[in-house]
């Protein structure tokens, strides 16, 4: 149940988007269509969910057995940056039609900071192996659905006559501060 | 040289040193760090057993630690619990102070929260909340008061004040103190804390 | 490209290209722990250590480094000066740094700061690359400092934590809600914007 609690919290109440705050650059930059959005959420999942094994498997089997624990900043970004060019040319060679969906969003997952986020927090809570992974899965889910509600709200927004100090990154800021908003009315879900 | 050789060659350089230069930065500030979390937890127990000088870890496991506390003449005056559970936004990290008879609850400090703020991270605050901790009866649960009483005196030694528009996060605190006591009487029984009754 | 003067290549970080409001880049630690000043504050001078000295070595570097391997160099070297900066932190700011959470490891992805080793510390001298990350850097504060003060007054009353309103005022909560962070920067880059029209149009 513990592990329910961990994939809801992640998805919903502590949204990595809405809450911490990460991955808001390509929040911001990749939302204005469904589609694009949609990619990148399932490239983001797919990154973070794989991260989150790697990194628990560094920190707890070679960084904090041997006293290293101030090497985790520079092993995860490491680990984050191989990962990337790893999947990139996994997806280029399984499916080309994939990687030139996905295009340009691929590298620029490397700083993308909520999976940075994921890693770090995974290991301030010293999360199991299990509740890394779920945490990981959930955060991706999470990241995702905020991206995806963000480009349908901006693909109707496109249509509307928004002030031109406003268009583009203000109102799209605007628009997440409203959906923080709402996403606040699912503290409390668990108790 | 190829260009293979020399990239390699730089990375592995790049890493050497970067590893040995913050090598030597934990090696620095190891001891500092250590320091202050240890500090965090002193100031704490002083806190909650008004009156300690001394204390010691006598026992822990996850999410819960139990300090005894005594003061200059090396009595034992009482037991500081630490204490983690889940509050409604995220984990609380608490920590009261008791007496060595277990029957009652000398003062609550909050030491991690996350609660909404304005609202439940009023748990932190004296007036608000942690002064009506101050010496409750712990020889049975401790339950709410609601709504709030005006002042100290009015609650009964049993009760604790809720915080209004911040039920549920006091809940929470108390939950996880109430979930402490009894684990706390049990490790009594089972001989863990090596206390001696006093006249409390 | 004409060479900028010293003067130039500094001022240009606070306005014209400063990272938040005009390159629209660090939004995650802007809006995560803007809701006090002196976590904004603290922020600020982390991002700023960080992001000068991996300006200096990377500039120093920059005729060694292969360029296939350079994302991979200039990534450790920023990783380090964040652990050095968080490290710091922890040892002599205890208070501030939980404040923080997990903030300030997260300096690491800012994009500002790779950005500038890309765009400008791989290709110019020391001395320049100095300037150019002092500027941005200051005006990384800069936009910390606003976006905080805005919270921290309108959502608990104080800055710095000395209140500043009377008793009269009813803090407004939202601002220190992750929501309120969104719609103050929002609202923050129209204004921005407006300015930077007014102006050019004059």
């Amino acid at each position: 149940m513990e592990l329910v609690a961990i994939f809801i919290s992640a998805v919903l109440i502590q949204n990595f988007v809405l809450y911490y705050f990460l991955g808001i650059c390509p929040f911001l930059g990749v939302s204005k269509k469904i589609d694009s959005a949609f990619s990148m959420g399932l490239a983001v999942t797919f990154v973070m969910s794989i991260t989150a094994v790697v990194s628990w498997l560094i920190n707890n089997l070679i960084l904090i057995p041997y006293g290293l624990d101030y090497l985790q900043i520079v092993s995860f970004i490491l680990v984050i940056a191989s990962l990337v060019q790893l999947v990139e040319m996994f997806i280029r060679k399984i499916s080309p039609p994939l990687y030139q969906a996905l295009g340009i969003y691929l590298p620029l997952i490397t700083t993308n900071c909520a999976i940075m986020g994921l890693a770090l927090i995974a290991a301030l809570n010293e999360y199991s192996f299990v509740e890394t992974v779920v945490f990981g899965f959930g955060s991706g889910i999470g990241f995702t659905l905020a991206i995806i509600l963000m480009a349908g709200i901006r693909e109707q927004l496109d249509l509307a006559d928004v002030p031109e100090p406003l268009k583009g990154a203000g109102i799209a800021l605007i628009v997440a501060g409203i959906m923080a908003l709402a996403f606040n009315g699912f503290i409390g879900m668990l108790t | 040289m190829s260009l293979s050789s020399r990239m390699i060659i730089v990375l592995t350089a790049v890493g050497l040193i970067s590893g040995g230069f913050l090598a030597g930065v934990a090696k620095l500030t190891k001891e500092r760090i250590a320091f202050n979390i240890q500090k965090e937890i002193e100031e704490a127990i002083v806190n909650v057993i008004p009156g300690t000088v001394q204390n010691q870890k006598l026992y822990e496991e996850e999410d819960l630690s139990i300090y005894g506390g005594q003061d200059e003449s090396g009595q034992s005056i009482g037991y500081a619990v630490q204490s983690t559970g889940i509050g409604f936004q995220d984990k609380i990290t608490l920590m009261f102070g008791i007496n060595v008879s277990l029957t009652k609850i000398i003062g609550l400090a909050v030491i991690d929260q996350k609660e909404t703020p304005g609202l439940g991270a009023k748990i932190r605050d004296w007036n608000a909340f942690l002064q009506f901790w101050e010496n409750r009866n712990a020889t049975g649960e401790i339950i709410l008061r609601k709504p709030p009483a005006g002042s100290l005196e009015e609650l009964s030694p049993m009760e604790i004040n809720t915080i209004t528009g911040a039920t549920i996060s006091s809940k929470k605190v108390l939950e996880i103190v109430n979930f402490s006591l009894e684990r706390l009487r049990e490790l009594q029984k089972e001989g863990r804390l090596e206390g001696k009754p006093d006249a409390n | 490209m004409p060479t900028k003067s010293i003067r130039a290549e500094f001022l240009k970080g606070l306005w014209a290209e400063n990272p938040v409001f005009r390159q629209l880049l660090g939004m995650c630690p802007t809006l995560a722990v803007t809701g006090t000043v002196i976590t904004g504050l603290a922020m600020g001078l982390a991002t700023t250590f960080v992001l000068i000295f991996s300006s200096l070595v990377v500039s120093l570097v920059k005729k060694l480094i292969p360029s296939q391997v350079r994302i991979a160099s200039y990534v450790v070297v920023i990783a380090s000066f964040v652990t050095i900066a968080d490290q710091f932190l922890k040892a002599y700011f205890y208070p501030i740094s939980k404040a923080m959470g997990p903030y300030v490891p997260l300096i690491v992805v800012n994009c500002i700061i790779l950005g500038r080793q890309e765009a400008f510390s791989s290709k110019n001298s020391v001395g320049r690359s100095f300037i150019d990350a002092l500027g941005m850097s200051s005006g990384f504060v800069l936009a910390l400092l606003v976006l905080s003060t805005i919270r921290e007054i309108l959502g608990a009353g104080t800055f710095l934590g000395s209140q500043v309103m009377g008793p009269w005022f009813k803090p407004w909560i939202i601002m220190i809600l992750p929501a309120g962070a969104f719609l103050t920067l929002g609202i923050l880059l129209g204004i921005a914007l407006v300015i930077e029209s007014k102006t050019k149009r004059d």
